[in-house]
């Protein structure tokens, strides 16, 4: 089974009127280390674009509290940058690919075209409560998946008749593999 | 007289950091201080620090900082015998200096006669020039843009000077009822424009001409004057770095001027001062062009924003000579000295005005919650502000919430000491003109003192400043997520994944109250 997370975040800075900035960092990001002085303050100290290995610019952030949760798992911190206040809306970078990827299917498949619900969280079907054929309503227990020894019910986004299941019981499913189709 | 207790109390008719600044100066002379404040100001700090704090009526100013009546009611509850307008608001409005008078109580600052004299901005142009003081080529006399004949004569008139030309209200101030025009064909626009915008601010559409002085620096001379006409320059500031005709950068002195510049900018404030019978404090404004000549351009009779840096400079403290000027008494022994001292200035002074503006969006004035509010100290490091860490700022009034200012020996010291205090304050929650104020301490151009009213449109990239510090902050934010990467929130849409989202870290800041990144 794969790792919770390929360890990577995604980010993106946006204020009205300008481009958003958008970045993944993930762990092997070389050439940038964080230093912490205190609670809320760091160093974010990165190697001179001229002699690699020798770490040239060195700023100062304040890095603020959550301040909200915008959508389900993004949140946002007030980072001061130069006396520039951004705000910084991060998450985990499989989290993001998992909603882009729902966004497009949302925004291609209409409320009575079949829906193909995939794994949100890795992790094994420990208990599968739908057949194929069998019609279920909005909101029903389609199956429960275990993750971090959690246990996690998948329900029916919308009522339809169960037209194919991905996935038996006992199975480890990676993010994204598809679990049930709904038609 | 005495030099303490010119006064016994003195009503601010003010808010914010000038009235904080008044009010220190009152309790330094043994002056009982009285504070006015609208509803929006309830918990404000000058409310905290006067002896006596009274309200005036509702948020907007109209009701409150700028109602005559409200205030003479105010000062006659409380007993006071002196009012000190401060700046904007009523400072300039001859008739509120008039009422004072004759209500029997001290106008802290020029008669209201002399606020009218040179209130009226062609008035003043005239007075000028008849004391040999050159003033920016245009026309001397108020035009109704609404009269056809009117028109007709300054539309003569603009293509006598020649084009661009600036059209300007005659009862104008702060860059309103103002407008540039390049050509002959925009000018019928403009001069509408200008026009009724000078009559929703000031009740007078009248409006005049002026040549645009370009490239240009704005220099301005501090001047003091007793009631025996005695009448001293304490010094210049440079007030170049602007936007929108608001200053973001003073500096005092103003670089670069020769001695002989130095005094003939001096001579010709003065003169303009005694010619106008300026008493108490007051600021004449000129244009220095690229060819080093001098340009009037109009009279502040009151404390100017800035007067700070010429405190620093002079070592005059500014506020406490108006108390004793508005008593009667003559020109203080340090200020005539300091006086004397003016033509060859020595240290330097730099402020930063720092406003609740997004340097990233033309400057648009902002409102609201500061937190962190954490400003710069240090040796040669002034702060005026009325703002603590979690105040908020109501969007009702000016947006300027602090200014710092920097004292040195020499001007490149003084720099060094503003980029160090600049990266000393640390402001959050709503967007400050600080990242431009830190370019300005690193900009070659002025530590090159070149300096012309275009600084911000020739140097400044608000947008590429913003980009730059975004990918700084994205960088350092995701390294730091990174190193509680376990903490981060997982994917999961059911209740108990939501559960896990409230890492040990992020429960133990919210237990703490303060929600932070651990370490």
């Amino acid at each position: 089974m794969a790792t919770m997370t390929n360890g990577a975040v995604r980010l993106r800075a946006v204020a009205a009127g300008l481009p958003a900035t958008e970045l993944v960092v993930g762990p092997d990001q070389a050439g940038a280390r964080i230093e912490w002085r205190d609670a809320g303050h760091a160093i974010l100290a990165q190697e001179s674009p001229v002699e690699p290995g020798s770490v040239s610019i060195r700023t100062r952030l304040l890095i603020g509290p959550v301040h909200r949760r915008v959508a389900d798992g993004v949140q946002v911190r007030e980072v001061v940058v130069d006396g520039w206040r951004i705000e910084v809306e991060f998450e985990s970078a499989d989290r993001a690919a998992l909603r882009d990827r729902a966004g497009r299917a949302a925004g291609r498949v209409g409320t009575s075209g079949p829906v193909e619900i995939r794994a949100e969280l890795p992790g094994r079907i420990v208990r599968l409560l739908v057949a194929p054929g069998e019609a279920v309503v909005a909101g029903q227990q389609l199956l429960v998946i275990e993750a971090m020894k959690m246990l996690n019910e998948l329900r029916a986004p919308r009522a339809g008749v169960v037209e194919r299941l991905g996935v038996a019981e006992g199975d480890g499913v990676d993010l994204g593999n598809l679990l049930v189709v709904l038609r | 007289m005495g030099q303490r207790g010119s006064f016994s109390r003195v009503l601010i008719a003010n808010r914010g950091e000038i009235a904080v600044r008044i009010i220190r100066a009152c309790r330094e002379l043994g002056m009982e201080s009285v504070a006015v404040f609208s509803d929006a100001d309830r918990d404000a700090r000058h409310v905290r620090d006067a002896d006596v704090a009274i309200r005036i009526g509702p948020a907007p100013a109209i009701e409150s900082y700028l109602s005559i009546e409200a205030i003479l009611a105010a000062a006659a509850e409380t007993g006071a015998e002196a009012i000190h307008p401060g700046y904007g608001f009523l400072a300039e409005r001859a008739p509120f200096a008039a009422a004072v008078e004759a209500a029997g109580m001290v106008f802290v600052g020029p008669s209201s006669a002399a606020i009218a004299a040179v209130g009226d901005k062609l008035a003043a142009r005239r007075l000028a020039r008849s004391v040999d003081v050159a003033v920016v080529p245009g026309t001397l006399e108020p035009v109704a843009a609404s009269d056809p004949a009117g028109r007709k004569s300054i539309i003569d008139a603009a293509d006598a000077l020649g084009y661009p030309i600036m059209v300007k209200a005659a009862a104008g101030g702060g860059g309103r009822g103002m407008r540039l025009v390049a050509r002959r064909d925009g000018l019928p626009d403009a001069l509408a424009a200008a026009s009724s915008e000078a009559m929703a601010a000031f009740g007078d559409g009248a409006i005049y001409l002026e040549r645009e002085v370009r490239p240009a620096r704005h220099i301005e001379v501090q001047l003091l004057g007793d009631a025996g006409g005695q009448v001293i320059a304490l010094g210049e500031r440079d007030c170049s770095i602007q936007r929108r005709h608001q200053k973001l950068i003073e500096e005092a002195p103003a670089p670069g001027l020769t001695d002989e510049q130095r005094a003939e900018l001096h001579g010709m404030a003065i003169r303009i001062a005694v010619a106008a019978g300026l008493r108490n404090a007051a600021t004449a404004e000129f244009l220095l062009d690229a060819s080093g000549r001098f340009w009037f351009l109009e009279v502040n009779a009151r404390l100017q924003v800035e007067h700070g840096v010429t405190e620093l400079i002079s070592g005059v403290d500014i506020v406490r000579e108006q108390f004793w000027l508005a008593a009667g008494a003559p020109l203080s022994a340090a200020a005539v000295a300091a006086g004397a001292r003016a033509g060859r200035p020595e240290g330097h002074a730099i402020e930063a005005r720092i406003s609740l503006e997004d340097p990233a969006r033309s400057f648009l004035p902002l409102a609201g919650r500061l937190a962190p509010f954490t400003m710069a100290a240090g040796p040669g490091v002034r702060v005026d502000t009325a703002i603590a860490a979690g105040d908020r700022v109501p969007s009702d009034y000016d947006p300027l919430v602090a200014k710092l200012m920097v004292h040195a020996a020499d001007r490149a010291a003084a720099i060094d000491r503003l980029a160090r205090a600049l990266e000393e304050t640390e402001i959050g929650g709503v967007q400050t003109t600080l990242p431009f104020h830190r370019f300005v301490a690193a900009s070659p151009a002025f530590r090159a003192a070149d300096l012309s009213t275009d600084f911000v449109d020739d140097h400044w990239d608000g947008p590429g400043s913003w980009q730059a510090a975004a990918a700084r902050a994205l960088l350092g934010v995701g390294l730091a997520a990174l190193e509680v990467e376990k903490d981060l929130p997982r994917p999961g849409p059911s209740a108990a994944a939501d559960a896990a989202q409230d890492s040990p870290w992020l429960s133990a800041g919210r237990a703490a109250g303060v929600d932070r990144w651990p370490r």
